[in-house]
Parts: C-alpha cells; sequence; structure tokens
C-alpha cells in the first residue's frame, strides 16, 4: 500500500510537468512508462502504449533516430542531452530531450528514462534575434555608406566653396585696389571711401567663407585621440594674439599641466577661438585678465576660460553657440559668430558640453568637458 | 634678378590681370608667358619638338580646366627636360590635401592667394625676390 502511494505520487509528479515524460527498454524499446505531456501529444493513452516501440507510434525515419539515441545513452551509461524533432498537429517541434539509463537493483541498465522539453518557441526566438541582428548590421552597413556619400558631397561642396567663392572676391578687391592707385586722384574723399568700404566688405566676406570652412572641416576632419597639452597650447595661442596686438595690456593666467584626451588639431581650435575671443571683448580694458583653468563643476571637470570683458546678455545665452548668432553690433565688436559654433562642434564631438556664464559688463566664462576614460564609463 | 621667361598657369583671366599687375608694382620685368589650362601648359613645356622653352619659374594654379594643376606638376617632374624647373603653386585653396599632394608631387613652394591685394602684391615681390634672385636654379639639368 505505501508502495502504491508513492508510485501514484511520482505519476502525479511527472503527469503535472510540461515536458514528455517516458521509458524504455533497452534490449528490445517497448515503452514502459510515459507521462500525459506524451500521451497529448502522441493522441494514445498509456494502456495502449506499453509494450509499443517507436517503430509502432512514429515515422520510421524518427523511430530509427530515437531508438539510436536511447542505445547510446545505454552504452555510454550516463545522462546524454540529445536535440530530437518530431511532426504533431502544431507542425514540426524541437526538444531538448535529457535521457539517462535507469538500472537494476544489481547496477545494470534495463532502460532509458527520457525528458523532452519543448524548445521550438526558444529556438525561434534564437533565430529571429540572429535576424535581426543581422538586418540590423545590413541597415548599419547601408547607413554609414549613405554618410559616407553626404560627407564625401559636403567634402565637394566645402572645396568649392573655399575656391570658388574666394576667387571673384580677389578680383574685387584687386581691381578696386588699382583703382586707388590708378585713379585716386581722380576721386574725391567720398569716392576713395566708397571703395575702402567695398574692400573692407570683401575683406568681411573671405573671413567669413573661411570661417564657415573651419565649421565645416571642425566636423569632417578626421578625428584622432591622443593625450593633448592644453596648457602648452593655450600658452602658444596666448603668445600668438600678443604678438599680433602688442598695444595692449593682457595679463594670462594658464593653469600648469592640464591635459585632455582627444584631437590635437581640434582641441587646439577650441582654445583658439575661446582664447581670441575672451582678447576681442577684453578690449577696452587698459589692463585686461584671461584666465585658462581647470575647476569641478556640478559634479564634474570642466575646462573654462575667463576674462574680464563686456560679458554678454545672459538672456541670449542659449543663441552664442549658433553660427552667425551675433550679440554685439558688428561695429563694436569684429566677427560674424561662427567661432562658438566651432567650439560647440568640435568639444560634442569629444563627447563633452560647451556652457557659458556672465556677468554683464564684468567678464563672460566658457566651460567646456572633454569626455575622458573615467567620464566615458559612466 | 634673372632674365628669362615666367609661366604662369591661371585659367582666371582677372587672376592673370592683377598676377601682371602684381609683377609690374613689384619691377619684375621678365617675360611673362600665359597658359589658360593645364592642356596647355603641357603644349607649352612639353612639346613634341626637341627645344622646348625653359622657363626659369612657373607660376602654377591647381584648380585648371582640362588637366589639374596638380596633373601638370606630375609630368613636369617625370620629364627630364622639365624635372628641376623651379614650381611654385599659386592656389586658392588652402585644404591640406592639395599642399601635401602638391608638395608630395615635387612642388618647390605653396602660396594660397590673398585676397587683399597688397599681401598678393607683397607675395609677389618675395617670390620674385627669392626664385628670380636668392635661388640658385639648376643650370645644365640632364638631357637638356
Amino acid at each position: 500500500m505505501h508502495a502504491q502511494a508513492s508510485h501514484d505520487q511520482l505519476q502525479e509528479l511527472i503527469d503535472n510537468v510540461s515536458a514528455m515524460i517516458y521509458m524504455k527498454t533497452i534490449d528490445d524499446g517497448r515503452y514502459i512508462l510515459v507521462n500525459r505531456e506524451w500521451e497529448r501529444l502522441i493522441k494514445t493513452g498509456r494502456e495502449q502504449v506499453v509494450n509499443l516501440t517507436d517503430h509502432e507510434v512514429f515515422p520510421r525515419e524518427l523511430a530509427d533516430k530515437l531508438r539510436e539515441n536511447d542505445l547510446g545513452v545505454a552504452r555510454a551509461g550516463h545522462t546524454v542531452q540529445f536535440e530530437e524533432t518530431a511532426e504533431f498537429d502544431n507542425g514540426v517541434r524541437s526538444y531538448l530531450s535529457v535521457k539517462f539509463p535507469v538500472l537494476d537493483s544489481a547496477g545494470k541498465a534495463y532502460a532509458v528514462c527520457g525528458i523532452s522539453t519543448d524548445i521550438t518557441d526558444r529556438i525561434r526566438a534564437e533565430e529571429q534575434v540572429r535576424e535581426l541582428n543581422a538586418d540590423l548590421e545590413a541597415r548599419v552597413v547601408e547607413r554609414t555608406s549613405e554618410l559616407q556619400a553626404s560627407a564625401r558631397e559636403l567634402d565637394a561642396f566645402s572645396y568649392s566653396v573655399s575656391h570658388d567663392l574666394r576667387a571673384p572676391l580677389r578680383s574685387l578687391h584687386g581691381f578696386s585696389q588699382a583703382i586707388l592707385d590708378d585713379y585716386g586722384n581722380l576721386l574725391d574723399d567720398v569716392g576713395r571711401d566708397y571703395l575702402n568700404r567695398l574692400q573692407v566688405n570683401v575683406q568681411r566676406m573671405a573671413q567669413m567663407i573661411d570661417d564657415l570652412l573651419n565649421l565645416s572641416r571642425a566636423t569632417r576632419a578626421d578625428f584622432a585621440r591622443e593625450s593633448v597639452d592644453l596648457s602648452g597650447q593655450a600658452r602658444d595661442i596666448m603668445a600668438d594674439l600678443a604678438a599680433a596686438d602688442p598695444d595692449r595690456t593682457v595679463e594670462g593666467v594658464i593653469a600648469d599641466d592640464l591635459k585632455a584626451l582627444g584631437d590635437r588639431a581640434l582641441l587646439r581650435m577650441v582654445l583658439q577661438n575661446l582664447l581670441a575671443n575672451a582678447w576681442k571683448y577684453t578690449a577696452r580694458l587698459p589692463v585686461a585678465r584671461i584666465e585658462f583653468g581647470q575647476l569641478d563643476r556640478h559634479g564634474e571637470q570642466c575646462f573654462f576660460v575667463r576674462d574680464d570683458g563686456v560679458g554678454f546678455d545672459t538672456k541670449y545665452a542659449d543663441k552664442l553657440f549658433t553660427a552667425f548668432q551675433r550679440l554685439h553690433p558688428a561695429a563694436e565688436f569684429e566677427g560674424n559668430g561662427i567661432g562658438l559654433a566651432i567650439v560647440q562642434r568640435i568639444v560634442r564631438r569629444h563627447g563633452g558640453q560647451v556652457s557659458a556664464e556672465s556677468d554683464p559688463g564684468h567678464g563672460a566664462t566658457f566651460y567646456f568637458t572633454v569626455a575622458g576614460p573615467t567620464e566615458a564609463t559612466t | 634678378m634673372i632674365e628669362g621667361t615666367i609661366l604662369l598657369v591661371d585659367d582666371n583671366p582677372d587672376d592673370v590681370t592683377l598676377t601682371l599687375r602684381a609683377f609690374r608694382t613689384n619691377n619684375i620685368t621678365n617675360q611673362v608667358d600665359v597658359a589658360s589650362d593645364g592642356e596647355e601648359a603641357l603644349n607649352y613645356l612639353l612639346p613634341d619638338g626637341e627645344y622646348p622653352p625653359k622657363p626659369v619659374l612657373i607660376l602654377l594654379d591647381i584648380n585648371l580646366p582640362k588637366i589639374s594643376g596638380l596633373e601638370v606638376l606630375r609630368r613636369v617632374r617625370n620629364d627630364d627636360r622639365t624635372r628641376y624647373l623651379p614650381v611654385v603653386v599659386l592656389s586658392t585653396s588652402s585644404e591640406d590635401r592639395d599642399i601635401v599632394e602638391s608638395y608630395d608631387l615635387g612642388a618647390n613652394s605653396y602660396i594660397r592667394k590673398p585676397v587683399v591685394f597688397n599681401e598678393f602684391v607683397e607675395a609677389v615681390r618675395v617670390l620674385g625676390l627669392y626664385w628670380l634672385l636668392v635661388n640658385q636654379a639648376v643650370t645644365a639639368p640632364k638631357g637638356g
């Protein structure tokens, strides 16, 4: 009675498992036990199954395969996993079959027990993931080549702009100069003034073309990542600015040993623009102070360029970094508002952020970050 | 200054006029022959006949119709008759690749034409001073 109860409990257990469970004799492959899932799928009750072999249940080819696997387990003497396929009403299904030998009291294998779990959906999902990945890969390749094509077009466009727009400007400047040189005595002051204005505008346009080219270069130039000595670059730039404008008195305060990981030429362009800006907007001070350093801002290491010049109206701070946006009349301070757009593009390419603060009349501070190896992981 | 012809290769007639004016302003009195595209330049420098003219200096624009200035430069450097001629590239371009390629192909100098005319006059003055007076050129090139 005790043994029967125990048997019933075990039968209950295997009947409530979603996998197919079965046991077959080794010598002739006859079924000695199946669970309810097996009965459901094969549409055969356990009373009829006992004493049948796979050859009476499945098509011959599959039955041969199953028998071969079972004998393999008997030979191996331990648990073996197989992937098996069988066709049922709901189509061809794949199973992961765990099979192990069942030993008699003498320790000799007399049966093979199998637990077959339906893994069709899992395999299908895996295939889908593989297909999606392949699809994604193909799309990335396609988009990349599209991007490369448009980059090449932009490249060709920039080149043609640089060449073709400058040539007419040279003519305008050259021939107006020729008039001033050869026929200047035939003109009065007003006439000469008109020609001078024309030349100033030609130069302004030439500068704009160069700045636009720099802006486009900031985006498309090849990008190298190396350790860049920002302090050294800042000192060089300040020396250049001082040499070009010897009448100014500017105190440059450059922090030592500031380094960033990035593109040497592009980072130099950032410092060049920020320091030249600071130089420009402190022009009216008898003694100006321009500082380059690093500080902790909102928990992030920021580089900054600070000046004590005219500053800007903070209301328009977000417009600062847009190309051709100027916050000062052109007559007051030269420039066309491209420098800070270049700064922003380069900083973004370095995975960083740029921002600005000002106390109008007392100076401005420009902050930028460069994603280093430490920041990149967060 | 050394005597001899200067070959100016430029397709823009305005630029030609202004360059000639810059020569005059600087009292550079050498004869200037003008080729207005790459093909003309090659016909001038590397004709089928045996005695091509030997300019003392070539001023070469690189963006030219038909045959580009860089191609002209390449062929000039590959021909024994013209291998050692001083070639100064006068270009509008400040693109790195143009500069690098020009030097790779054997340009002796690269000047970006300034927009401001007086700066251009000054560039031509320095250029004339150096290539027509200071520089020692090859006078008897091999095969010449």
